[in-house]
């Protein structure tokens, strides 16, 4: 019997093409829409896991409360001690320190006056170290467009944006002006490496990247780190591992009273990256729901003229000696089939639909000339293996749920007047 | 011998604006097994309602159908499916083929019901199409055949699962003289070899000589129960 409606369904395009396009669409947008919503959270997520935030973040509990001023002054001390404490009780987590800190930088000229200057938020990272993982993390081999990395103390990058501002080009020196964390004057000159383009507004502005031995140095913070950043070996961000670190490592200084004691955050603590995977998990439930709606209200008035249309057929069955229960359930199975057909159609154009998006992108640095968020310039989709069901199984609901409404129209009218259809 | 078709005291109403319009008042009639009878009468003497009763489609308002020793009024939905499926054949004015269907799955469909095996079912279909003359042509689609070749298939629809009892609605309305005399021809042989009781609704002349019994209606009663010839009852 499958084998007879399948052919039904198959050779009967008013039956299944109108509705078949239907769920595909339906299911196309849910597909594509998840993967885009997902790509753009993922990727803010993760640009600001690797740099701004970490999976968890250690500062001192009185640079936690002043962090968005990057107040160098209640950096941690002694955190080498610190990171090898934490190495040994999170051995799942692999930690590192950084530095965080604002100054002028000053390009001279021949005759050593000041030929341009501008404003510098310096990020000071292991770049030395045979050991750093950080290369890796911010993607800085690859991020380079002209130069090299540092390869000794005194080499910086520069974000490319800011070289061409400052109308400056690899091997030339420049001034840092700022000041240490105790209060005092700080000046260093430092030779340009190489220029970086991280593909994210708010660094590629006015970004200066040095090794963190050299802005210890020149910050006068000898074993100490405004922040120590854990990051799970995966790279990948698990929220209740990270909940459950946070709980058991501030639970150690909860009752100190040393504002200088560190405290923990989790990613979802900072920047209000907790809200926007909050907000992505709704967005995404927001649009499956509502388009199961409409995708129901369509098919079930597509079922309604589908339904009218054959209400022939239907006494045709009906006088050979099919039930109208037999006829409800046939409609469901191919409701079922039709709508596994729409849907995995649909999931293979959301699919390649993501994957477009995925490796082209949509540029939005325009955009966020002003903004100061650290996001990416390009917005990518991303493929999910939740894209498998997440608009498969609506679709499918839709169809059935549609059918199923619509076909009570079947049971409502009376076996006579189905058959009298015949009559016309 | 006891009936196959035993209409009791039958009265059918249907609900009209605040009235109601009685389609059938208190029918009394008998058919035997293997009768090839025709009820005649003009539009809205009841003819239809009447074959509907029979065909377990609809219920009486009061009285009692038996067909096949079931009475139609106490019978559930489900019931009348397994009564039509099992035992009724059904043939229209116009010939109801489902479009996307070949022949042969037209045919074939009744039995899909009965869950016969794939083999029963070709045999049989074949052996259908083979009364009424279509076993050279069991691919092609409704929308291929003639007028004919349509009633014949729809004929064979009705007769591949053997029925004890063949309700024609105007059978031969939709065809010319030719096409109607051969049809009508063909159901008469099947009467004939295999004792199907057929019962007609009919005001075709054509149709009528070929009848062993006519009633006639009028206004939802009967109005004469003519026997023409000697019955042909099944041996």
């Amino acid at each position: 019997m499958i084998q007879f409606i399948l052919k039904g369904i198959v050779r009967d395009k008013n039956r299944s093409l109108l509705p078949i396009i239907i769920v595909a669409l339906g299911v196309t947008l849910t597909v594509f829409l998840s993967g885009y919503l997902g790509g753009v959270f993922q990727d803010v997520i993760q640009q600001n896991a690797r740099f701004e935030t970490g999976h968890v973040k250690i500062m001192s509990k009185a640079y936690a409360q002043n962090k968005d001023q990057l107040p160098i002054d209640l950096a941690l001390l002694e955190t080498d001690k610190l990171k090898d404490e934490l190495q040994a009780e999170y051995p799942n987590m692999r930690w590192v320190q950084r530095i965080k800190f604002g100054g002028l930088l000053d390009v001279p000229d021949d005759d050593g006056n000041s030929r341009s200057q501008g404003p510098a938020a310096v990020m000071a990272v292991s770049l030395l170290s045979e050991n750093s993982q950080e290369l890796d993390r911010l993607n800085i081999r690859n991020s380079i467009i002209k130069g090299t990395i540092p390869t000794k103390n005194g080499e910086v990058l520069i974000s490319n944006d800011f070289a061409d501002k400052l109308e400056i080009d690899i091997g030339d020196e420049i001034t840092y002006v700022g000041g240490t964390m105790y209060g005092s004057m700080a000046f260093q000159n430092y030779t340009i490496s190489g220029t970086v383009k991280f593909g994210n507004i708010g660094f590629d502005r006015g970004a200066v990247i040095m090794d963190i031995s050299d802005a210890q140095q020149i910050l006068n913070m000898e074993n100490g780190a405004t922040e120590i950043l854990g990051f799970f070996n995966n790279e990948q961000y698990q929220s209740e591992s990270a909940e459950d670190i946070v709980k058991n490592f501030n639970a150690q200084y909860e009752k100190s009273g040393d504002e200088f004691a560190p405290e923990m955050q989790s990613l979802e603590d900072q920047n209000g990256l907790g809200e926007i995977l909050a907000y992505s998990n709704y967005m995404s439930q927001i649009i499956v729901t509502v388009l199961i709606l409409a995708m129901s209200v369509v098919l079930w008035n597509t079922g309604l003229l589908g339904g009218l249309r054959r209400y022939k057929e239907y006494g045709i069955r009906l006088a050979l000696g099919e039930s109208k229960g037999s006829i409800y359930r046939k409609s469901i199975i191919e409701a079922i089939l039709i709508g596994a057909i729409g849907s995995i159609i649909g999931t293979l154009f959301g699919l390649i639909a993501t994957y477009y998006m995925q490796e082209v992108g949509l540029d939005i640095s325009d955009l966020l000339n002003q903004s100061s968020m650290i996001m990416p310039s390009t917005i990518r989709a991303k493929i999910i293996p939740s894209q498998l069901y997440i608009g498969f199984i609506p679709g499918l609901v839709a169809m059935v749920l549609g059918n199923m409404l619509s076909g009570m129209g079947i049971y409502k009218r009376e076996t006579a007047h189905l058959f009298k259809e015949l009559e016309v | 011998m006891e009936p196959i078709i035993k209409i009791e005291n039958v009265t059918k109403k249907f609900p009209e604006g605040e009235g109601e319009f009685v389609a059938l008042k208190n029918i009394n009639l008998e058919f035997q097994e293997g009768e090839f009878s025709g009820i005649v009468g003009p539009s809205g003497s009841g003819k239809t309602t009447l074959l509907n009763i029979i065909g377990s489609l609809d219920q009486p308002s009061s009285g009692n159908a038996w067909v096949m020793d079931k009475n139609v009024a106490e019978l559930s939905h489900k019931e009348s499916a397994q009564l039509r499926n099992l035992h009724l054949g059904f043939i229209f004015q116009v010939y109801n083929l489902l479009p996307v269907y070949t022949v042969f799955e037209n045919v074939e469909f009744a039995l899909l019901l009965q869950n016969k095996s794939k083999e029963e079912r070709r045999k049989a279909v074949m052996q259908a199409l083979e009364w009424v003359g279509l076993e050279n042509i069991p691919n092609k689609k409704p929308s291929k055949l003639s007028g004919g070749e349509g009633q014949r298939v729809a004929i064979a629809r009705a007769m591949v699962k053997e029925p004890k009892i063949v309700l024609a609605d105007e059978p031969t309305a939709n065809l010319d003289a030719t096409n109607a005399h051969a049809i009508i021809q063909t159901m008469k042989k099947l009467n004939e070899e295999l004792g199907t009781t057929f019962l007609f609704s009919t005001h075709d002349e054509k149709v009528m000589q070929y009848l062993n019994r006519i009633i006639h209606l009028k206004g939802g009663e009967v109005e004469k129960d003519e026997i023409i010839t000697a019955q042909n009852p099944k041996s």
